[in-house]
């Protein structure tokens, strides 16, 4: 059993700011995350040809990365943090992650000694452990994934992240239904038991090799549900109920945290801001900078309180101004000199806010993220901290209670919004106290209505 | 500190929404008599029980539980979709109409003993390597919704399998799903399979990734830009649209 939190790292909202956390985390060659300033992030795909062997690959990481670094000694940037994202090659041949993190460490070295620039480096596996027909967690899947940490580890990789999937198989399922009891049961218990199984494992590795297990993502959950709710005009799902969604996420990111990851938290991990309020780790995140792998209605918000900057992912290839990963690291680090200069001339907070009600107001989404209301998601998770389903619920619960008294006449929701929110708010209003009860009949339920759901396999039920 | 946010952003999606609610519009669209208006209210909610309480009166009654789904339940099922297209009501209303409308088809095909004849059959997959699948299955969702028979491959299937299916279904068409750069070329193969084995049937591909100018350098190419796209081109190909014409309806430039 691992130590949950029952309270928060921040004794007010208004102490969370970008750039500085309660717990910093250091880099092998400098990089300090949290600790008074803010560094770009800067993501990368290979082409779609680069990935036909190892070589191809292996060159196509060695280009970008000095790339990247060329362009940041050319404009002067204090320090940068790179993070591989694995194509499938990567992670189920380990020993190619494990080659490339190391090839590119050697280059950041070579520049860290050159220039004396703080480098930071980040790998993520990806989730292998899905067949075609149904979600492995546990297995030789998992194992190899484990083979793969250790092989970036090795490599030289500072931070270790991924983006799991536990719970995905009902997510999928309740998602397309507005089946918010769905919601808690696939991101909060379902996700929060396998993130519990695998951050104990990924912090052994760290410790094993001297590195940080950094943190996870609702990308497959939470994320899922924002890309289905998508812009304004979109009628896929409600955004009261993707927010819904990302309120739950935040208790299951969380228990990444409690099974020993230290940050900084992984960039599209939306509920970032809330977990940041309970752990005080650093975090990345990503926004008006990731345009160039998705869009969403919070394109400034997330600087609010972020450690890294993150552009999500773009594909290596050439633009008028330098290779993608040049010009989006420049945009990436120019964000970040600006934050450090509200920081340096004592604005820091003045340019947080600004930032947050940019978007504070345009999507219900964004409301809920606010630092402030976050913040109050936070006070509801850890309230029932120790109960995965409890502390889930409080969120969902949270998120509905602020969204119903949010001012009106500033954030202006649809109908169709508000009625989601209404049966949301029915939905959780019928749901039990007792976690045993709610368990017991979503095993049922979902053993019945999803082929996929492998209870016995993936969650040891 | 705090903002009038009129000045910096605009809430178009409130702006937009119609005066009428989606229960007020739809009622208006439900049929006049019973029992069809009451299965046709209980598909819009969504309500299996109730819909299948609403054919078991209507065989009672002495109506023929296969006509049932022509009469009642297609029709009900396609105010839900009419009103999807028209933007008024959102996808998991779809997906839930069209779980209990699929219920009480079942319904009527067990009380009846046979059979009846679907529109045609449609084969869907997901790329091979891929296994971004939530839009399939709305893509599906949709189609068996509007009557026809899937064939749902699932994802991250092989040509092979693809070529396979086709071959032993014969559907009227096909559909692809990629979200990935690195996996929609699998479509042209497919295409090529398809020609090479002399099958000419239209090929829809969507998903994140795809675009019509990708789509567009395989002949039996069409592009579908949303789920909703793939009953509407199954529709016209039952009224006899071919590939040339389907790609006039379907391609924007
Ligand atoms: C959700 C998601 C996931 C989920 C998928 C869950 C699931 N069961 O599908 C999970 C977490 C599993 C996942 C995994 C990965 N993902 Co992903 N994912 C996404 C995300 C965020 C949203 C996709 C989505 O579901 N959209 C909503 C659905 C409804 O949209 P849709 O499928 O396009 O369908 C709509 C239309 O296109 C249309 N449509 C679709 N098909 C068809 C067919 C026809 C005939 C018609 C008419 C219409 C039609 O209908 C739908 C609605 O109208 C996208 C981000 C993005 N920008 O798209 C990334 C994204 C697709 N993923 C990406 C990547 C890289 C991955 C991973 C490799 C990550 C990793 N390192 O592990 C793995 C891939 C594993 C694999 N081998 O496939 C990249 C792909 C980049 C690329 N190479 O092109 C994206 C673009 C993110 C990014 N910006 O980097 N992902």
């Amino acid at each position: 059993m691992v130590k949950r939190y029952t309270s928060q790292a921040y004794k007010a909202a208004d102490d969370m700011v970008f750039g500085k956390s309660v717990y910093p985390v250091k880099s092998e060659l400098g990089l300090e995350v949290g600790a008074g300033y803010v560094t770009a992030e800067v993501n990368y795909a290979p082409r779609p040809e680069a990935g036909v062997s190892k070589e191809k690959l292996v060159s196509e990481y060695r280009r970008l990365t000095t790339d990247i670094l060329a362009r940041a000694v050319q404009i002067g940037f204090p320090a940068i943090s790179l993070e591989t994202e694995h194509v499938e090659q990567m992670t189920n041949n380990p020993t190619w992650g494990g080659e490339i993190a190391h090839v590119q460490k050697t280059i950041l070295e070579e520049y860290h000694e050159e220039y004396g620039i703080k480098c930071g480096l980040r790998h993520t596996p990806g989730d292998i452990r899905e067949d075609r027909d149904l979600l492995a967690l546990i297995g030789p899947k998992y194992d190899k994934l484990m083979e793969s940490f250790e092989a970036v580890a090795d490599g030289g990789a500072d931070f270790l992240s991924i983006e799991t999937m536990g719970g995905k198989e009902i997510l999928d399922y309740s998602v397309l239904r507005n089946d918010v009891p769905g919601f808690i049961y696939s991101i909060g218990c379902l996700g929060g038991m396998d993130m519990e199984m695998i951050w104990t494992d990924i912090r052994k590795i760290a410790d094993k090799k001297g590195r940080i297990a950094a943190g996870d993502t609702d990308c497959a959950q939470a994320n899922t549900a924002m890309f289905i709710a998508g812009g304004l005009l979109d009628k896929n799902l409600a955004h009261t109920l993707a927010i819904i969604a990302r309120t739950i996420a935040a208790s299951r990111t969380l228990v990444g945290y409690e099974a020993g990851a230290q940050g900084p938290g992984k960039d599209c991990g939306y509920e970032n801001t809330i977990v940041k309020s309970i752990t005080g780790c650093p975090i990345a995140q990503e926004g008006k900078t990731a345009t160039c792998a998705h869009a969403d209605v919070m394109g400034n918000l997330t600087m609010q309180v972020c450690d890294l900057w993150s552009n999500e992912s773009v594909e290596y290839h050439g633009e008028f101004g330098g290779t993608s990963v040049q010009c989006w690291s420049q945009t990436l680090s120019m964000d970040a000199a600006l934050m450090n200069v509200a920081t340096e001339t004592g604005n820091a907070k003045l340019l947080r806010d600004m930032f947050m009600l940019s978007d504070r107001y345009r999507d219900p989404q964004g409301y809920i993220l606010a630092y402030d209301n976050a913040y109050k998601i936070g006070s509801a998770i850890v309230k029932d901290g120790n109960d995965l389903y409890l502390r889930a619920k409080n969120a969902a619960i949270e998120t509905v209670n602020l969204l119903t008294a949010a001012d009106n006449k500033k954030l202006v929701m649809s109908k169709f919004e508000l009625n989601a929110l209404a049966d949301a708010k029915a939905a959780l209003e019928a749901l039990t106290d007792e976690t045993d009860t709610f368990m017991s009949d979503c095993l049922e339920k979902y053993k019945a209505e999803e082929p996929r759901f492998k209870p016995e396999a993936n969650y040891k039920f | 500190m705090d903002i009038d946010p009129s000045k910096i952003l605009v809430r178009y999606n409130v702006q937009k929404e119609k005066a009428q609610t989606p229960e007020e519009l739809a009622a208006e669209m439900y049929p006049k008599e019973e029992p069809a208006r009451t299965i046709a209210a209980a598909i819009f909610d969504g309500e299996e029980d109730d819909v299948i309480e609403g054919l078991e009166k209507a065989i009672e009654g002495g109506a023929d539980a296969i006509k049932l789904i022509d009469d009642v339940l297609m029709p009900g099922m396609k105010i839900v979709t009419d009103l999807y297209d028209q933007g008024v009501i959102f996808l998991p209303n779809v997906m839930m109409s069209a779980d209990a409308m699929l219920e009480g088809i079942e319904f009527c095909k067990d009380q009846s003993g046979s059979v009846p004849k679907p529109k045609g059959k449609v084969v869907c997959h997901v790329a091979e390597g891929d296994v971004h699948d939530i839009g399939k299955t709305i893509v599906a969702a949709l189609l068996r919704a509007a009557g026809y028979e899937v064939v749902d491959l699932g994802r991250d299937v092989p040509v092979d399998e693809v070529i396979a299916a086709v071959k032993k279904e014969s559907p009227m068409m096909v559909t692809g799903t990629a979200l990935m750069t690195t996996t929609m070329y699998a479509f042209k193969e497919i295409n090529d399979r398809l020609l090479e084995s002399g099958m000419k049937v239209p090929f829809q591909c969507g998903g994140g990734a795809v675009n019509q100018d990708f789509v567009t350098t395989y002949e039996l190419g069409i592009y579908g830009e949303e789920a909703a796209d793939a009953p509407k081109m199954a529709a016209a190909i039952l009224s006899g649209k071919g590939l040339a014409q389907l790609k006039e309806m379907f391609h924007k430039h």
